[in-house]
């Protein structure tokens, strides 16, 4: 069992692929809830079928300051996923996308947000 | 030899703020030998009050300037109050804790004042800099510079001129001996936080008028920067936060121009470690505080 | 359990980490702003030899212990005869110079056709090990907390030990310890340096939980909170730490509904606690006669 245990720890890693995605977001009317789209692929295949939860941390204190995770719904087009966020403040976020199911994978995104929506931060 | 001078200029400007930044760290520093992590957060607070009334009433400089300055004083003794009059006779470590967690109430606090991630702040001066030969001088580097030479000189008359500030000095340059003559700490204590925040308010005026910005990040900031010219000046000395703030700016101005900012904010801590663990005779590194 | 609760008690977890190594620092009379920089190189560290060069987490683990230890052995060694707020300050200094130095960084490789590896403030993305290895957040979570128990308990066990009892004396009077024959400098340097391997086995858990790290999660605000843990919990054991950061974290999360407003009865609770108790909820004497009984 520890030789087991030792042997799939240490085992040398295949890179697989990495989940590709891509998020917009528009306000939904109340203070700070946004609507989100998010688009899943990998490889050029769209991810479809996967259980998604969105959850969002501020940059700094990443352990502490983050948003109750929402679980995402099915969107129409493939490899859509619906999220609603409902973010304390304005400002930067970095929105946690966690992929479980068949395939297990999390991808972080940074967006700005603010009263219009969500815009892609891209720093110095 | 121009760009030096104009970096110069620059660096005294900033550098002048700086100064304003640690002599009020120093005062508190100095009497009550602990160090007040909500400082800077106070400082925010008040900045954020300002624009509050900037935005809403359309006020100018003249009139944000005493909000500013009565919202960082009233913060500045809301923290003498709730984080270090409990903590007088016990442990400094407990009463800078203790401002860390108020630290956390400002920050949530201008949050909810203002939600966004930077607002705009009315311009300390309107219109192009000055042209002297060849140089070209920002007009708000020597506002700056003006200001804040004001206000030494204010602070230096209430220190030198006034029972309070001789009653300050005296606890400064020696507790004990202070305390035999019948100066009692708790009686100066909440007058000093509200002149360390007030000189802070001034400086924080100057940098949020000649950035034309506010962010919530100017608490973290403040502290930083004053506790960072109070050591290199020698902790505890009035005159060494004046010269330290002075050499943080020169030294930040010059950096800049000739390594880009990351490396900027890297040589200070750098220097500033490097005179800690050399020990330098002015910083007083021996006496254990 | 739900995958909140999970993720909510491997932050706590996480965080611990970094608790426990400001409480090191403390038992050994010092304070530290600096132990988020040895939880960023913890993090750096692990994150590219899984990430980048495809080494297995548990060397990863040890790689980062050894990088944090070494990190914070050289922060220490220049610093040694300073006390008090110098001594913080040097760490401060030190942590800001290592914060820096990660938005300096930009080392990236491609690997199976993806960019991976530190780009500077863009941060680091990909630190995918326990998702590529199948690792269920139960899982995860069970391993942060056994290597946190496996912490707490080494620490609990050199704090009874002679060696304790040197420290300790150390922390309440050096000049005391050295009269007596301590080599003062050598036992702190030794404190810190634990306190190193502690904060960056935490920060190479908190990489891979996270899957991306950058230089900003690293900067002063963790640090004051990972000293305010042992403070808040109690200086007077291992548990403090913990028990700071599970109310720290708990209480956060337990008060969503005060939204916008919990920081704001956060931080007025914590400036009262200390009012009330100055050394923590478990501090010296309550933990003097628990063990008593």
């Amino acid at each position: 069992m520890k030789l087991l245990l030792i042997s799939v720890l240490l085992a040398p890693l295949t890179v697989l692929a990495q989940t590709r995605a891509d998020m917009q977001c528009k306000p939904a009317g109340k203070d700070l809830i946004y609507d989100c789209v998010i688009r899943l692929a990998r490889g050029d295949q769209p991810l479809e079928g996967a259980q998604v939860t969105v959850g969002a941390d501020m940059p700094s204190m990443p352990m502490a300051h983050n948003v109750k995770p929402v679980k995402a719904r099915p969107g129409s087009g493939p490899g859509e996923y619906l999220a609603r966020l409902d973010l304390e403040m304005p400002g930067e976020w970095a929105v946690k996308v966690r992929i479980s199911g068949k395939v297990r994978d999390q991808v972080v995104l940074h967006r700005h947000f603010d009263e219009r929506g969500a815009r892609p931060v891209r720093r110095k | 030899m121009t760009d030096f001078l104009q970096n110069s200029v620059d660096g005294l400007a900033a550098g002048a703020s700086y100064s304003l930044l640690a002599l009020g760290f120093t005062l508190v520093f100095g009497v009550l030998r602990r160090a007040n992590l909500s400082y800077g957060p106070a400082i925010m607070l008040g900045a954020y009050a300002a624009t509050w009334a900037s935005l809403h009433f359309h006020a100018g400089l003249f009139v944000l300037f005493p909000v500013m300055l009565a919202a960082s004083v009233l913060a500045g003794a809301y923290v003498e109050r709730l984080a270090f009059a409990p903590h007088r006779a016990g442990s400094a470590i407990t009463a800078m804790v203790a401002s860390f967690a108020l630290w956390m109430q400002f920050e949530e606090l201008a949050t909810l004042v203002l939600p966004g991630h930077l607002y705009a702040f009315p311009p300390l001066h309107e219109g192009g800099p000055l042209a002297v030969g060849s140089l070209t001088i920002r007009v708000e580097a020597l506002v700056m510079i003006g200001v804040a030479v004001a206000a030494c000189g204010a602070l230096w008359g209430l220190l030198y001129r006034t029972r309070f500030g001789a009653a300050v000095r005296a606890v400064i340059d020696n507790p004990v001996a202070a305390g035999l003559s019948g100066i009692s700490v708790p009686a100066i204590s909440i007058r000093i936080f509200a002149l360390a925040s007030a000189i802070g308010a001034v400086a924080g005026f100057l940098i949020v008028a000649a950035q034309e910005q506010v962010t919530p990040m100017l608490g973290m900031w403040s502290t930083l920067k004053g506790l960072l010219a109070m050591m290199l000046g020698g902790l505890g000395s009035l005159p060494g936060a004046v010269a330290g703030g002075l050499a943080l700016g020169l030294l930040e101005a010059h950096s800049q121009w000739y390594l880009g900012p990351q490396l900027r904010d890297f040589l200070a801590y750098f220097l500033l470690f490097v005179l800690l663990a050399a020990r330098a005779p002015w910083m007083n590194t021996r006496s254990a505080s | 359990m739900d995958e909140y609760a999970i993720g909510v008690l491997t932050n706590i977890g996480l965080i611990s980490f970094l608790g426990l190594s400001a409480y090191v620092v403390l038992i050994c009379g010092e304070l530290s702003f600096g132990q988020q920089a040895f939880f960023g190189v913890g993090a750096y560290a692990a994150g590219i030899a899984t990430a980048m060069f495809a080494w297995p987490l548990p060397l990863a683990a040890v790689l980062a212990m050894a990088g944090g230890a070494l990190a914070a052995a050289l922060v220490a060694w220049p610093a040694l005869r300073l006390r008090g707020l110098y001594f913080a300050m040097a760490t401060l200094a030190a942590a800001e110079m290592f914060r820096i130095g990660f938005e300096l960084l930009h080392w990236q490789v491609e690997l199976a056709g993806e960019i991976v590896g530190p780009d500077g403030t863009q941060g680091f993305r990909g630190i995918r090990w326990i998702f590529e290895r199948g690792v269920e957040p139960l899982g995860f979570l069970v391993l942060v907390w056994v290597m946190l128990a496996a912490a707490a308990a080494s620490i609990a066990w050199m704090d009874r030990s002679r060696l304790g009892a040197t420290l300790r004396a150390v922390g309440q009077d050096p000049e005391l310890a050295r009269s007596l024959g301590v080599d003062v400098e050598r036992l702190k340097l030794a404190g810190v340096a634990a306190s190193g391997a502690l904060a960056a086995l935490g920060g190479a858990l908190f990489a891979h939980h996270n899957t991306y790290i950058e230089p900003r999660n690293f900067d002063l605000m963790l640090g004051v909170h990972s000293l305010a843990y042992p403070l808040i919990g109690g200086l007077g054991t291992v548990f403090g730490p913990l028990l700071g950061a599970a109310l720290d974290i708990g209480v956060l999360e337990g008060s969503r509904f005060l939204q916008g407003y919990r920081m704001l009865v956060f931080g007025g609770l914590v400036a009262v606690l200390l009012i009330f108790r100055p050394r923590g909820l478990l501090d010296e004497n309550l933990v003097h006669r628990l063990k008593g009984r």
